[in-house]
Order: structure tokens, then C-alpha cells, then sequence
């Protein structure tokens, strides 16, 4: 009798073993779409949803924890000036080294949407690897330190830089749309006020163009730096006319004006004279 | 509080009656009675994978439906069941934890209220090619006044500075972690680059190099005339991790002169100094 139930009880014990195993299969294949971690709360309603925990407490727990978790997601958000639209983990490969996941992140820094994909290696400290970047800009001023960022695999630096490239951009639209709205029958925007040039344009002599070239450049390393440089495009007539070559020295009059006055001040005292001017 | 403790001494006084049991029995029992239990865990560890798959399958699904989704309403009145609440929730909450995990990873920090909502705990990560290093922490006080009121932030790095009254601190919090976190990593930068060198290459000695690691002093020797060459490296700037200057000196007074070591030392202001001098061994140029 003894003997009978002990092998009963052996011979279920390992097809249970059996059916675990290749649940564990299962799952880790399921993991691969998609990572999720069954902890804490998650456990508790996990447990409930199995019949084994009330249901009513799980949810208003899970639902305070929940609660808890996006306002840290706000704070966090803030805190890195960096919106996260989508974000997907997959697991490529777990084992007693350690876990390999793939991260694929999509979203935008003020008005600049990104996406970035990289590995992350979790052993004794996490690792990321074969990190790649994409940026919707037409400023390809920022490509290098992206190609630079990428092979160094530096991701916080990359987002610390991307937010003070992203910030010295609205500076700028910012300060075109005022200008603009501002003297409308002086300044044009020929590509919009996002970017690089803002034309002005005396209304008598439409044929005489200023320029207003502003870059912002980012080094390899990741330093932000504006450069704003004036441009005159006149015909050659009106070249040949300026006897007192007011308009070679244009340009370096203007640099001398941005380093007293600063940027707005300096625009905005050539755009006064430009519209006193008529 | 009653009816816990009864039940407590049932729930003991049944344990006690199992032990006894146990003692009392035969040793082949004893082994059905361990094979009873190892069945019950398995069931167990069975049914909480099942419930995973079934937990994970399901969330699958609510995510898929709407990947942007962060209402918790459950759609028409039939579906409202406790069970699809809860399943929202699990997706919530697993679409939160994803995210708050990749803010950490992207911005390098962790931020998180202090007890009673009176301060905040900022912690900053630190990361050189790819790889986490240390991270460091600060305590920072809101009310009454803003202020640090701890931090384990090494002391060359000049918090003191950002943290001035009218400083960034005060005014741009945002732009005092961003400073921050560039001396930290610039440090760790520069740190795991010099444990680089000393795991790399044995031929060169480092003979001086200081906390903040911001100056570093190698003795290089150059192949076959074995000549010693000491190559100085100075930091000056805190938020960079490549020297501002390199100098060089030789018992061959002519050698920090000659085109080639001038190469060597813009190669060592452009480059990690343990990869520099990988590409001089490499080429012969040293030992």
C-alpha cells in the first residue's frame, strides 16, 4: 500500500516536472515579445486573478501602486525634459550570467522626435551595447556628435545633449516668429520659422537681402554652441554704388554688435534701423 | 484581535500534532509524507506559471489594442468585471514600469520623495562607454530651505559652488543635475580610463596620478634604445575626460621636439589614453 502510493506520488512528481519545464519554455518564448515581471503587486494580482487572493484588495492596491508609479513617470519626464511616446523591452537571452534585453524607446524633446534602440546587459552592472539613433532633424550640424554618441554608446550624454540642442532650437524659432509678428514688412521667413535663415528685407529695395544665419552646432563631445552670422546678398549694381564699403563690413559690425548687446538686442536694433528706415 | 490569537493557537497547537505525528512514523512514510509535499509545491510553482503565461498573454493583448492608452476604463459595462480591471491595471503598470525604467536609463537619474513629501532623493548615474559605474547620491531638503543635506559626491567636484545660494540650485534644477552629472561622469570618465591603462598595458608605469584624476604621469620606453620617456597629462577641465595638455620628457632631449611625438601627444589629447597608447604599442613607437 505504502509502496503503491509512494510511486504514485513519485510518477506525478516528475510529470510535473515535466509540464514545468516546458510552461518555463513557454514562457521564456512568450519573453521574447515582450518582457514582464511579476513582483509585489503584480504578484498579489497575479495570485488573485488565480482565485487565490481577494480580488477587490489586489485591485485597489495595484490600483494606489499604479497611481504612485505615473506620478513618478511625470516627475521623471520633467526632470529629463525628454517625452517618452512608446517603449518596448524584449528579452534576447536570460541565463545565469546575466539578461540581455533589447530596448527600443520612440519619443520627442521639445518639438524633436527621436528614436533609439540599444541592448542592455544586466550582470554585475549593466552594459549597453550597439546603440543606434535616429533624429528627425534637417540639422545635420548634430549628426557627428549622433555618430559620436552611438559608438560610445553614451546614452544619458546623448539625451543631455539632445535637450540643450533641442532647447537652443526653440531659442531660435522663438526669437524668428517674434521678429516676424513683429515686423512683418521686414522680415522674411523663407523656410519657416524653424529654420536656419531669417531674411530682412528693406520694402524699397527689395533686390538687397540681410541674411540672419543662425546655427546651432554641437561639438563631438556634446557642447552646444550658437553661431549667428549676418549675410548681405546684394546685385552687383548696389555693390558697385556702396563707394564706402558699408556692406563688406557688414558682417563683422553685426559680430561686434552680438558680442555687446546679445542676441535679441542685436537683431532687434538692426531691424529698427531697417524699418526707421522707410 | 481575539479571533487572530484562537486561531493562531489552533494553527500551532495542529503544527505541534504534526511533528509528533511525523516523529511517530516509520521512515518509509516519512517519505511519501516528503513526496506529498514536493507534489503540493510543484502544483504550486505549476499553477503560478500558468497564471503568468495566461497574466502575460492577456496584458499582451490590452497593450496591443492600445499601446497609448492610460485611461483605466474598461470599455462597455459587460467587460467592467473586477478580473478586467485588474488586467488593465497589470498592463498599466507594466507599461509604467517599462518607462520609468528606460527615464532612468536615458536621463541618469533616479528621483525619488523623501519621506513626507519634504525632500527629494536624487540619485546619478555614472556611465563610461556604455558601461554603469558608480552612482551617487544627494538628499535634498525643499522646505524650509532648499538645500543638500547629504550626498556621497567626491569632494573635488565643486558642489558647493552649484549649490550657492542664487546658483544654479536655486534656480534651474534641471540645469544643476546637468552640470553635476557632467563633472561626475567626466570623473568616472577619466577614473575607468586609468583603470584601463593599469589592466592593459603592464609595459607603461603609471607614476603619479591624483584623486580627482585629473593629471596623470606615465614612463613609457621606447623599444630599442630603451629610452624612458615620461609623458604628462593634465586635465584642467572638470567636465571633459581628455586631457588639455600633454607634455613630454626624455633622457633624449630632442625626442619631444621631433614630428613624431608631436603626433603622439595630439593622439593623446584626441584619444581615451588607454586606447592611445594601445595604437603606440601597436605601431612600435613604445614598449
Amino acid at each position: 500500500m505504502e509502496a503503491q502510493s509512494q510511486a504514485l506520488l513519485e510518477a506525478q512528481s516528475q510529470a510535473l516536472q515535466v509540464e514545468i519545464a516546458s510552461l518555463r519554455g513557454l514562457h521564456q518564448h512568450r519573453e521574447r515579445s515582450m518582457a514582464m515581471q511579476f513582483e509585489g503587486r503584480m504578484q498579489d494580482a497575479l495570485l488573485s486573478l488565480s482565485g487565490k487572493l481577494g480580488t477587490e484588495e489586489a485591485v485597489s492596491k495595484l490600483r494606489a501602486e499604479v497611481e504612485q508609479m505615473e506620478e513618478d513617470v511625470t516627475r521623471q519626464t520633467g526632470m529629463n525634459g525628454i517625452r517618452l511616446t512608446s517603449c518596448t523591452v524584449k528579452t534576447l537571452h536570460k541565463s545565469d550570467r546575466g539578461l540581455e534585453q533589447q530596448h527600443t524607446l520612440a519619443g520627442s524633446c521639445l518639438d524633436l522626435p527621436f528614436q533609439v534602440e540599444f541592448k542592455l546587459f544586466e550582470a554585475q552592472n549593466k552594459t549597453i551595447t550597439e546603440m543606434d539613433i535616429v533624429l528627425d532633424t534637417d540639422d545635420m550640424l548634430i549628426s557627428p556628435f549622433v555618430s559620436r554618441a552611438e559608438e560610445d554608446c553614451d546614452l544619458p550624454q546623448f539625451f543631455r545633449t539632445l535637450r540643450y540642442f533641442s532647447e537652443r532650437l526653440e531659442d531660435r524659432r522663438r526669437t524668428f516668429q517674434h521678429f516676424q509678428e513683429k515686423y512683418p514688412s521686414v522680415v522674411s521667413l523663407p523656410e519657416g520659422s524653424g529654420s536656419e535663415v531669417m531674411n530682412l528685407i528693406h520694402p524699397q529695395l527689395p533686390g538687397c537681402v540681410l541674411a540672419v544665419h543662425w546655427s546651432v552646432a554641437v561639438s563631438k563631445e556634446g557642447d552646444v554652441t550658437a553661431q549667428i552670422h549676418l549675410l548681405p546678398r546684394v546685385p552687383q549694381t548696389v555693390h558697385n554704388m556702396d563707394s564706402s564699403r558699408t556692406l563688406e563690413g557688414a558682417a563683422e559690425s553685426f559680430h561686434s554688435l552680438l558680442t555687446t548687446l546679445g542676441t535679441e538686442a542685436a537683431l532687434e536694433s538692426l531691424l529698427l534701423a531697417l524699418s526707421t528706415g522707410h | 484581535m481575539d479571533t487572530t490569537r484562537s486561531l493562531l493557537s489552533v494553527i500551532l497547537s495542529e503544527l505541534e500534532m504534526r511533528v509528533k505525528k511525523r516523529q511517530q512514523r516509520p521512515p518509509q512514510q516519512n517519505r511519501v509524507e516528503e513526496l506529498k509535499a514536493k507534489v503540493e509545491a510543484l502544483v504550486l510553482q505549476r499553477d503560478q506559471l500558468k497564471a503568468e503565461i495566461e497574466a502575460n498573454e492577456s496584458v499582451q493583448k490590452l497593450r496591443n489594442l492600445d499601446p497609448e492608452r492610460s485611461t483605466l476604463d474598461g470599455g462597455d459595462g459587460s467587460d467592467r468585471s473586477v478580473n478586467s480591471q485588474l488586467l488593465q491595471l497589470m498592463t498599466r503598470h507594466a507599461q509604467l514600469k517599462d518607462l520609468l525604467n528606460a527615464h532612468h536609463l536615458i536621463g541618469g537619474y533616479d528621483i525619488i520623495k523623501t519621506c513626507q513629501g519634504k525632500g527629494v532623493c536624487v540619485s546619478i548615474a555614472t556611465l563610461y562607454r556604455g558601461v554603469y559605474l558608480e552612482r551617487y547620491s544627494l538628499e535634498i531638503d525643499v522646505a524650509p530651505v532648499l538645500r543638500i543635506a547629504r550626498h556621497d559626491v567626491p569632494p573635488f567636484v565643486p558642489l558647493d559652488r552649484l549649490a550657492v545660494r542664487g546658483g544654479p540650485l536655486h534656480t534651474d534644477f534641471q540645469g544643476f543635475l546637468g552640470t553635476l552629472s557632467r563633472h561626475l561622469n567626466a570623473y568616472a570618465g577619466r577614473k575607468q580610463q586609468l583603470k584601463l591603462v593599469k589592466e592593459q598595458h603592464q609595459s607603461v608605469e603609471v607614476m603619479e596620478s591624483n584623486a580627482p584624476c585629473s593629471i596623470l604621469v606615465l614612463m613609457m620606453t621606447l623599444p630599442k634604445k630603451n629610452v624612458a620617456v615620461l609623458c604628462k597629462l593634465e586635465y584642467s577641465e572638470p567636465t571633459r575626460c581628455l586631457p588639455e595638455r600633454v607634455t613630454v620628457h626624455s633622457e633624449d632631449e630632442e625626442l619631444p621636439e621631433t614630428t613624431q611625438w608631436k603626433q603622439n601627444c595630439t593622439l593623446l589629447m584626441e584619444t581615451p589614453v588607454h586606447e592611445a597608447l594601445a595604437s603606440l604599442i601597436r605601431n612600435g613607437v613604445i614598449k
